[in-house]
């Protein structure tokens, strides 16, 4: 890796202050990703800013605003962690399953919260700094502008919202539970003041400008992932289909919540991971489960509404006919509360 | 052997697993050694051309740096000197993308990498020859390899009444051992010693010096742990002579590790295989045509094929037989031997269409294998020292309880997953190779202790527990009184632990060591007993302090007159989730007959660890290689899916007994390899049980399966 200033932040806000002085620095946290990334060369920063001794690793109830009665997890807790606070297990179990399908025992030990929502894509052609990437090489007189995988090596990547620019897929696992739970991001900014950021908000679609993974300015850290109080705990599943049984990335996952009185689906949360560049909320097949009797007919319905929407790439048609299966799972998964 | 066997054939645990668990067993580069400076190499990130420009100046100048070696500075070498795959920086020219064209020599392995990127490379491109599947109908019949028929395939399969014609594919695989090739050379005057993984010491000591232009006494391989290498250490290639090569410009020692991602285009590679098997039979069950013909790729300009026709020449009896290779050659790294070359991938194939066949004749697919049981070897006509497939077979369906199997797919269902079981046989041919070895006596009062030294290799599979135990017994010696020392080219000549001759060749050198020093102690004290003594009785009677003895040893006389092979029956049960089509093996059963084992517990690990790449193999396994610029896209082992544990249920292991002293004195067949043949296709066979949906093109992914 090429050399780098390392210092350790004293509070939030030095912190803040040192990362906004400096346009190539980075905070560093579980570094799980950003030290990879940089042992490829394809993070270069010349200053790490190391938060994890930052006081914003708590996971407590929230007593006050908009989520009141919810929970707030802090940004710099690790991952294991929150998989397994009580709290979290019994409130919001479709958030402990897709924490522990990702990754491995050793990486969740690691890998903070905040940091999950900022891991890169794993695209190929982003990791390999001599291959085409639009993501890693923005400038479109670089030599490696481009993109390698919407012509190649495809099979992992997006059939939703990519762009000619780039076809890359977000990788977390936890998110994808987090945007069915509509949870919001707290985040300090570099003035001191603090802003939250809806689930669906935060990440973003590439478009002209992939190398921009999130809605996050520099020098803005994430303190704190709320999410508000629901009824999705008796009916909630991750469903993740991939390629071995663990420490691979999805092909497809789907978070599916529901609440449910007696038959009736009275609302209905389904989000997906493997498919496009951000957490992809399944909107029209939420829409068409509400106020409906959980049947596999319905779910057959509302996957299919969903899916006709998918734009395939070369090697991934596949992902269409698997989306509807695992969507369809995923629901009699939740119905049952999880047993199959 | 001794009469009163104590040891050997117990399950004792590895006599080197507290230092490996502590930590104090030295790989490769764990060696300590002083004022050691740290190479890395970097690579073309072109498939095929010419370097026009290397620009090095900015990375000389960066911190640490100690030396920048290119084609432009590199010392002259022997590029037929024996290092497999080329990229020794003797020319400009790129032959494959990720060859090494340059080494970066710095104070840190951090200083070294960052300099290795400050390089400036142009190219002159030239097309590149990497999209195999375009490439393959060009391919052509090896120098090596004549195509062999017998009777004449072609014309029964064309009157068969029951006949399968498929073809089955295998991907480019990687052997990935979780130890990276890694070297540390020290130069003292013209005397090179070299710490490095080497499954053949002598191979590596004698290719090294060949190529640096020295004898061989002046290289010194040091190798006593390997972290796997399932055959990707056997030959030697360019990152151990370019570490020497650093040494030497730098005037201190080096070393060099790969990363990860530099091992898919560093090491060789297993390579893609398309496979079409064609299989005859009567009514009842009997073949009359076996054909195989493979489709493979080699590198540009060097020519390896692993033998995927092997089992098929022998495994079952038919009057017309046709084994055929043809080959492209192709801008990738020279592919190489990886577990099982050609068996593992050339078994899928074989062992698929069998159970294709079974089923389009309605019989059990154990029953269809034992019918065609050939009592010779059918490819040279030589009896066979033992086998034991059907034994295997039959073991092994009371074992796993094959009863229970229903002959349609889809019959049985537990929740939302289908189940199914399979079958598959394979095979590996056993040789004992020439080895020497030294026993070393020493007496201390009424104790006697034993040194065994040979240049023998231990891929971390347990040859220093087997040659203790073996030595114990043959001197009955109690095991903590021998000592084990291989792994050191200064050491007596021995085979390499390759192609499953490690066991067999070591421990009958090293029996035949112990049996001699015996001789030479009974000699010595020029008594007669009315029973043999042992060698430390002598030692003790005769009050002898030191005492050594050297043997070489071979095959034995007639072994060639006998075709010796192991053989094993793979049993799989697979559970396949009907929504999203993963598989999991949830139970595997594989029964060998692999003749004498020296110690059933590390016996035991060795083929699960077959099996399990098996798995890997059938599930999850493949090398994906970007047909416009040859590159591959699956560099970490997050993209290249080896099992994790998770992937793997309940592993049982039988070995049926047997007794066969013709291939060897001892009666060893070696396991290295068998473990891995019929795997596969077990899994794949279990799948079609399972779904009705028969996998011809591996690895079986969920999306196969939809």
């Amino acid at each position: 890796m090429r050399p780098f200033r390392f210092t350790n932040a004293k509070d939030a806000a030095s912190a803040v202050r040192s990362l906004t002085g400096n346009p190539n620095a980075r905070f560093l946290a579980g570094g799980t990703n950003l030290l990879d990334l940089m042992k490829e060369d394809v993070e270069r920063p010349d200053e790490l800013i190391d938060i994890t001794r930052l006081p914003l690793t708590q996971i407590r109830t929230i007593t006050s605003g908009p989520n009141q009665g919810g929970l707030s997890i802090g940004g710099l807790g690790r991952n294991a962690d929150a998989a397994n606070h009580p709290l979290v297990r019994q409130n919001y179990p479709l958030l402990t399953q897709a924490i522990l399908a990702g990754a491995s025992g050793q990486i969740r030990n690691m890998a903070t919260n905040g940091g999950n929502l900022l891991q890169r894509t794993r695209c190929p052609y982003f990791y390999e700094v001599s291959m085409p990437c639009n993501k890693r090489e923005p400038d479109e007189s670089s030599a490696r502008a481009g993109c390698g995988a919407l012509e190649g090596i495809n099979r992992m990547h997006a059939i939703f919202g990519w762009s000619e620019k780039c076809v890359a897929v977000y990788p977390s696992d936890m998110a994808i539970a987090l945007a069915a739970l509509d949870a919001t991001v707290n985040v300090r900014k570099a003035d001191g003041q603090e802003r939250s950021i809806a689930f669906a908000d935060f990440h973003r679609l590439p478009g002209d400008t992939p190398e921009k993974d999130t809605n996050l300015n520099h020098g803005e850290l994430i303190t704190a992932i709320e999410l508000p109080r629901n009824r999705f705990a008796d009916h909630s599943y991750y469903l993740k289909v991939r390629d071995r049984s663990s420490y691979a990335f999805a092909l497809v996952s789907v978070a599916a919540a529901l609440e449910m009185k007696e038959n009736r689906i009275v609302q209905a949360r389904i989000a997906m991971g493997g498919v496009a560049h951000k957490p992809w909320r399944a909107l029209k097949a939420e829409q068409l489960l509400v106020g409906k009797e959980a049947s596999d007919a319905t779910f057959r319905q509302a996957a299919e509404a969903e899916m006709a929407g998918a734009r395939p790439l070369s090697h991934n048609k596949f992902k269409v006919e698997l989306s509807n299966r695992s969507i369809v799972r995923a629901l009699q998964m939740a119905v049952n509360g999880g047993k199959a | 052997m001794n009469d009163n066997n104590k040891v050997t054939g117990t399950p004792i645990s590895r006599i080197d697993g507290i230092l490996k668990v502590t930590g104090k067993a030295d790989y490769s580069t764990d060696h300590p050694v002083r004022n050691v400076a740290y190479g890395i190499l970097f690579k073309s990130t072109i498939a095929a051309g010419t370097i026009r420009t290397i620009d090095t100046a900015e990375a000389e100048k960066a911190p640490g740096v100690l030396a920048v070696i290119t084609h432009r500075n590199a010392p002259k070498l022997n590029v037929k000197g024996g290092i497999r795959g080329g990229a020794m920086l003797q020319s400009p020219a790129v032959d494959f993308f990720g060859q090494h064209i340059g080494i970066v020599v710095a104070e840190s392995f951090e200083q070294a990498r960052h300099a290795s990127r400050l390089i400036q490379v142009t190219y002159d491109e030239a097309p590149a020859k990497v999209d195999f599947d375009k490439l393959a109908k060009g391919a052509v019949r090896p120098k090596d390899k004549e195509d062999e028929k017998r009777g004449d395939a072609k014309a029964a399969l064309s009157t068969a009444d029951y006949k399968i014609e498929e073809v089955y594919t295998t991907p480019i695989e990687h052997h990935h051992p979780l130890e990276p090739h890694a070297t540390i050379a020290e130069w003292n005057g013209d005397q090179l010693t070299v710490y490095n993984s080497s499954q053949i010491v002598n191979g590596a000591q004698n290719a090294t010096a060949a190529t640096l232009n020295i004898k061989p006494e002046q290289v010194r391989i040091v190798s006593p742990y390997i972290g796997g290498g399932f055959g990707s250490k056997g030959g030697q290639w360019a990152n151990l002579v370019l570490t020497a090569v650093a040494a030497k410009v730098v005037n201190r020692p080096v070393k060099l590790a790969l990363t990860r991602q530099q091992m898919v285009n560093s090491v060789g590679l297993r390579q893609q295989n398309v496979q079409k098997v064609s299989l005859a039979a009567t009514k009842d069950g009997k073949l009359t045509a076996l054909a195989h013909e493979t489709t493979t790729h080699c590198a540009i300009n060097d020519e390896f094929v692993e033998p995927c026709g092997d089992c098929s020449k022998l495994m079952y009896d038919t009057p017309n037989s046709l084994i055929t290779y043809r080959v492209v050659p192709m801008n990738l790294i020279l592919p190489t031997y990886t577990r099982g070359p050609g068996k593992s991938t050339g078994s899928f194939a074989l062992e698929s269409a069998m159970d294709e066949l079974a089923y389009k004749l309605k019989m059990d697919p154990i029953e269809f294998r034992i019918k065609n049981e050939p009592e010779r070897d059918p490819s040279n006509g030589k009896p066979w020292s033992s086998r034991a497939t059907v034994q295997c077979l039959r073991e092994g369906a009371n074992a796993f309880g094959w009863e229970k199997r229903k002959p349609e797919p889809r019959q049985q269902q537990e929740g939302n997953y289908l189940i199914g079981y399979g079958v598959a046989c394979g095979t590996y041919p056993v040789h004992q190779r020439p080895s020497s070895a030294l026993v070393k006596l020493k007496r201390e009062g009424s104790t006697v202790t034993a040194t065994i030294e040979l240049a023998a290799a231990d891929l971390g599979t347990g040859t220093y527990t087997i040659l203790a135990q073996t030595a114990a017994d043959a001197l009955d010696l109690p095991i903590g009184n021998v000592t084990v020392r291989i792994g050191d080219s200064t050491l007596p000549p021995a085979a390499g632990s390759v192609g499953s001759v490690g066991a067999i060749s070591y421990a009958n050198v090293v029996n035949d060591a112990c049996m001699k020093i015996t001789d030479d102690l009974i000699a010595r004290s020029g008594k007669q007993y009315f029973a043999r003594p042992t060698a430390s009785q002598v030692m003790i009677a005769e009050r002898i302090d030191t005492f050594q003895a050297r043997v070489d040893s071979k095959a034995p006389e007639g072994a060639d007159d006998y075709s010796s092979h192991s053989f094993n029956a793979n049993f799989a049960e697979v559970r396949v989730n009907m929504s999203t089509g993963m598989v999991r093996v949830s139970r595997f059963l594989a029964v060998t007959g692999a003749g004498k084992i020296l110690n059933p517990k590390t016996a035991r690990s060795q083929i699960i660890g077959g099996n399990v790449w098996g798995i890997g193999m059938a599930l999850t396994e493949e090398s994906v290689v970007d047909p416009r610029w040859g590159n591959f896209v699956t560099r970490s082992l997050g993209d290249y899916h080896i099992p994790a544990n998770l992937d793997i249920g309940n592993m049982e292991v039988i070995f049926v007994r047997e007794d066969d002293t013709i291939s060897n004195r001892m009666g060893v067949k070696g396991i290295g390899e068998v473990g891995i043949v019929g795997v596969a296709a077990a899994v794949a066979n279990a799948v079609f049980n399972a779904t009705g949906k028969r996998i011809r093109e591996l690895p079986i992914t969920p999306d196969k399966l939809l």
